[in-house]
């Protein structure tokens, strides 16, 4: 029975494991929170807590799936903007919910519509008992264009928040970035300078996730229209991942909050990896439920004997420096793919992608069924690799470009 | 308790289902499942097609490379052809593609598709002699080409063997009902209640004539014949399917014969309530003929089944059979025996002996055969199919078509 302690500490607060809820539909009100705290997750992000004047309506339905296969949910896109409670009701959740679970980090998600509101909501949550404050600057999907993702994607605005919810509160804070942007790194700078302690990242990226065919509307369909909103869930996770990476680049040891398509410990590690000392998760809860946590919790613990580390800490950004810009690769060498014939089930998906998706390299013999890389019109690529169901072609001889830098040796390439 | 004989054992994919079915497909190149289908139904593309969401251009693969290919869903035996190559196989178990085909058929239906069309006609005539798989498939093969094509059936229903061989729960009458309606609508006239007695007459009026009266028979063994507790399984699914399983059947049956038939004969009568069904064959497990599916299907309706034993005598209703390769015997008494050891064509009817007839087809140049009449090989609706495709050509080139 593996035992590992997964407390990492954020912006200076301990968190029991680094698995939160983000600000979502998960985190809506204290019952919901109560069983996601009982099923062991060690934070919560409460539902977005906006200011007094901002009545919330939603629309009916308001989800839409994008699915592969027989796989749905491979992303998720959700209309639903902020906590519909009123504010009385959120501040007394976050009192009951920090008095009944000290040990476990409540964080309150705000969102202000001018420098007023935002500071006093921060005053606020800091007097219900909130561990930390989290400046949702992202939603998409806001009916107010004073709010959300319109404000994030402005890095002056956004750092005129922060400093007024500095004013608002001494709590450790993290300002939540939108996607839809193209430079992260100048709206995470501009929060650093208005005070933000740490950054969450990512919030949903503007989304059509299906149209529906028939009546030519996209979905979901709300009287007979629709609107553009967040996508979630897996599908998403590569996104999330290369912001964070830019981030840690340009602004090291910066500290941060991953959220993105995580549903899995493994998905949790390469947060971990490329920087995130928290990661937060709703796509995965909405689809299958809080219990998620559990094989997060114990497969991330496994992941940690593995790696023989006592503390996340000691992985956090761990793969920052060996992901470089593409002109800095090694363009020295070609890796041929190695055939296993005896995994091979000899389906020919290896023939087809090389030949119509990359460089005619494999060849196939119709008798044996059966792939043969040719050598002399390989370039490597692997793509046969990825494509085969049994996992039958793996990275065999390299082999240097006449290009290549004289006196290289092969044993110093690292695949 | 007829219900559970009239029900369709095996229930059908739901959208979800056929979709984790088709994504278990490794979409070959060069695919062995279609490789191995006798009437080239192309699984592998029609499965492509239902994996990228298709449903629609999956039934137009299925329908035009096989015309019976609702039925072929059902009845084919997939593990023999082409399950038997999937490449699947190899990872866990091969695609069950007569499920997606069904799928497949099924929602031909749904959509009221109608894929296929015939020709204007061309001018010429073709009599078919019979409306069992082979003669469906070949009407309606030449009636896509112009061709006006007369079936002639003894029998006061279309469909041969497809409406009185196969079981209600294997085959269901109104998917037969449904093909025969299509084949129809391309132009081919069926007329029921008429035996064919003088091909002679028909060769006179027609172009060209195909002879698919299929092994219409069952078989019986010197020792059980005349006797009037003795049925041949073709009589016995016959009656079961014309009468929707309300038959009388004693207690205690026994079954002799191995292959498919007498697997749905066993089948048939463990669903219409008898207590004791025992089957006698004479291959050794080792060498059965029957598919695995409608084995596996007897064998959870709880049939008994004994292996290896040729039946040597018969005493008042007692059956003694003899083991055949090791010193052992076998006693069996029960009320009813049925024969499924083979069938044959009867077709004295047609003015020539049945063992002539490839001569008799020679001869005149007109007289074209189809089906399990046409050769020896395996006895399955996807081979009639593959022989119309044949026999078709055949006609077509003998008529000067293309």
């Amino acid at each position: 029975m593996v035992k590992k302690d997964l407390s990492v500490t954020f912006l200076g607060v301990k968190f029991p494991n680094p698995f939160c809820l983000s600000s979502s539909p998960v985190g809506n009100d204290y019952d919901m929170c109560k069983k996601a705290y009982d099923v062991g997750w060690g934070g919560i992000v409460f539902k977005t807590i906006g200011p007094k004047s901002y009545v919330i309506n939603e629309v009916s339905p308001r989800f839409d799936k994008l699915d592969k296969e027989a796989e749905p949910f491979v992303g998720f896109k959700n209309m639903e903007q902020i906590a519909e409670h009123s504010l009385e009701e959120n501040l007394a959740d976050l009192a009951r919910l920090k008095k009944e679970y000290p040990d476990r980090v409540l964080i309150a998600s705000i969102m202000g519509n001018d420098e007023e509101t935002w500071e006093d909501l921060a005053r606020k949550v800091t007097e219900a008992g909130a561990d930390m404050i989290e400046m949702n600057l992202s939603c998409p999907q806001m009916t107010s264009h004073a709010m959300g993702s319109d404000v994030g994607s402005n890095p002056e605005l956004c750092k005129r928040y922060c400093q007024a919810v500095k004013r608002g509160s001494k709590l450790p804070m993290m300002a939540k970035m939108t996607p839809n942007i193209t430079d992260m790194v100048v709206v995470a700078k501009a929060c650093l300078e208005g005070g933000a302690d740490g950054i969450a990242a990512i919030n949903t990226i503007k989304s059509i996730c299906n149209i529906d065919l028939q009546k030519k509307i996209g979905m979901p369909i709300v009287n007979g229209k629709s609107a553009i909103s967040g996508y979630s869930g897996k599908a998403v996770k590569p996104v999330a991942l290369r912001f964070i990476q830019q981030m840690r680049t340009a602004i090291p040891n910066l500290e941060i909050s991953g959220i993105g398509g995580c549903e899995t410990w493994e998905d949790a590690a390469e947060f971990i990896l490329v920087g995130a000392t928290t990661i937060q998760v709703t796509t995965g809860i909405m689809q299958y439920g809080y219990r998620i946590v559990e094989d997060m919790c114990n497969g991330l613990m496994h992941y940690m004997e593995e790696q023989k580390v006592d503390s996340l800490h000691e992985l956090i950004g761990k793969a920052n420096k060996n992901i470089i810009p593409a002109e800095e690769l090694d363009r020295d060498y070609i890796v041929y793919p190695q055939i296993d014939e005896d995994k091979c089930v000899g389906c020919g998906r290896c023939y087809i992608s090389c030949y119509d998706g990359a460089h005619q390299a494999m060849e196939w013999d119709e008798d044996k069924r059966r792939p043969h890389c040719n050598h002399d019109k390989c370039v490597g690529c692997l793509l046969c690799g990825h494509v085969c169901p049994v996992g039958a072609i793996s990275l065999g001889e390299i082999v240097f470009k006449k290009t290549a830098k004289p006196g290289r040796k092969i044993k110093d390439i690292r695949l | 308790m007829s219900e559970k004989y009239m029900k369709e054992y095996e229930a059908g994919y739901t959208p979800r289902l056929v979709m984790e079915e088709a994504s278990r497909c490794l979409l070959c190149h060069d695919a062995p499942c279609s490789k191995a289908c006798p009437a080239g139904t192309d699984p592998a593309k029609f499965i492509r097609s239902v994996r990228f969401r298709n449903v629609k251009g999956a039934a137009e693969t299925v329908r035009i490379n096989n015309i019976l290919g609702a039925i072929c869903a059902r009845v084919c035996p997939t593990e023999r052809y082409c399950q038997q190559g999937c490449s699947r196989s190899g990872i866990d178990k091969p695609i069950d593609i007569g499920r997606i085909q069904r799928y497949v058929t099924d929602s031909e239906d749904a959509f009221k598709m109608e894929i296929l069309e015939a020709k204007p006609l061309n001018g010429k005539k073709v009599a078919v002699i019979g409306s069992g798989p082979a003669g469906l498939s070949v009407a309606g093969i030449l009636a896509q080409d112009g061709y006006k094509v007369t079936i002639f059936e003894k029998e006061a229903k279309a469909g041969g063997y497809l409406r009185y061989g196969i079981p209600e729960y294997r085959l269901p009458t109104p998917v037969v009902d449904r093909e025969i309606k299509r084949i129809e609508k391309l132009g081919v006239e069926i007329v029921l209640n008429h035996p064919v007695e003088d091909i002679e007459a028909l060769k006179k009026e027609y172009d060209a004539v195909v002879v698919a009266v299929g092994h219409n028979k069952g078989k019986v063994l010197p020792i059980f014949a005349g006797k009037r507790f003795v049925k041949t399984a073709v009589d016995f699914l016959h009656e079961a399917k014309r009468r929707k399983g309300n038959i009388k059947v004693p207690q205690n049956v026994l079954v002799i014969g191995g292959g498919d038939v007498a697997m749905d004969t066993v089948t048939t009568l463990k669903l219409l309530g008898v207590p004791q069904v025992t089957d006698v064959v004479y291959e050794t497990f080792a060498e059965f003929k029957a598919s695995k599916k409608e084995l596996q299907g007897s064998q959870e309706q709880g049939v008994s089944i004994i292996d290896g034993y040729v039946p040597v005598a018969l005493k008042g209703k007692k059956v003694v059979f003899q083991h055949r390769f090791i010193p052992a015997k076998l006693e069996v008494k029960a009320d009813l025996i049925i024969l499924a050891v083979g069938q044959y064509t009867e077709a004295g009817l047609l003015g020539f002996e049945v063992n002539k007839l490839q001569e008799v087809t020679n001869a005149s140049g007109k007289v074209f055969v189809c089906g399990d009449v046409a050769h020896n090989g395996e006895k399955t609706v996807v081979y009639a199919v593959r022989s119309a495709k044949e026999v078709a050509y055949a006609v077509k080139k003998y008529l000067g078509g293309k």
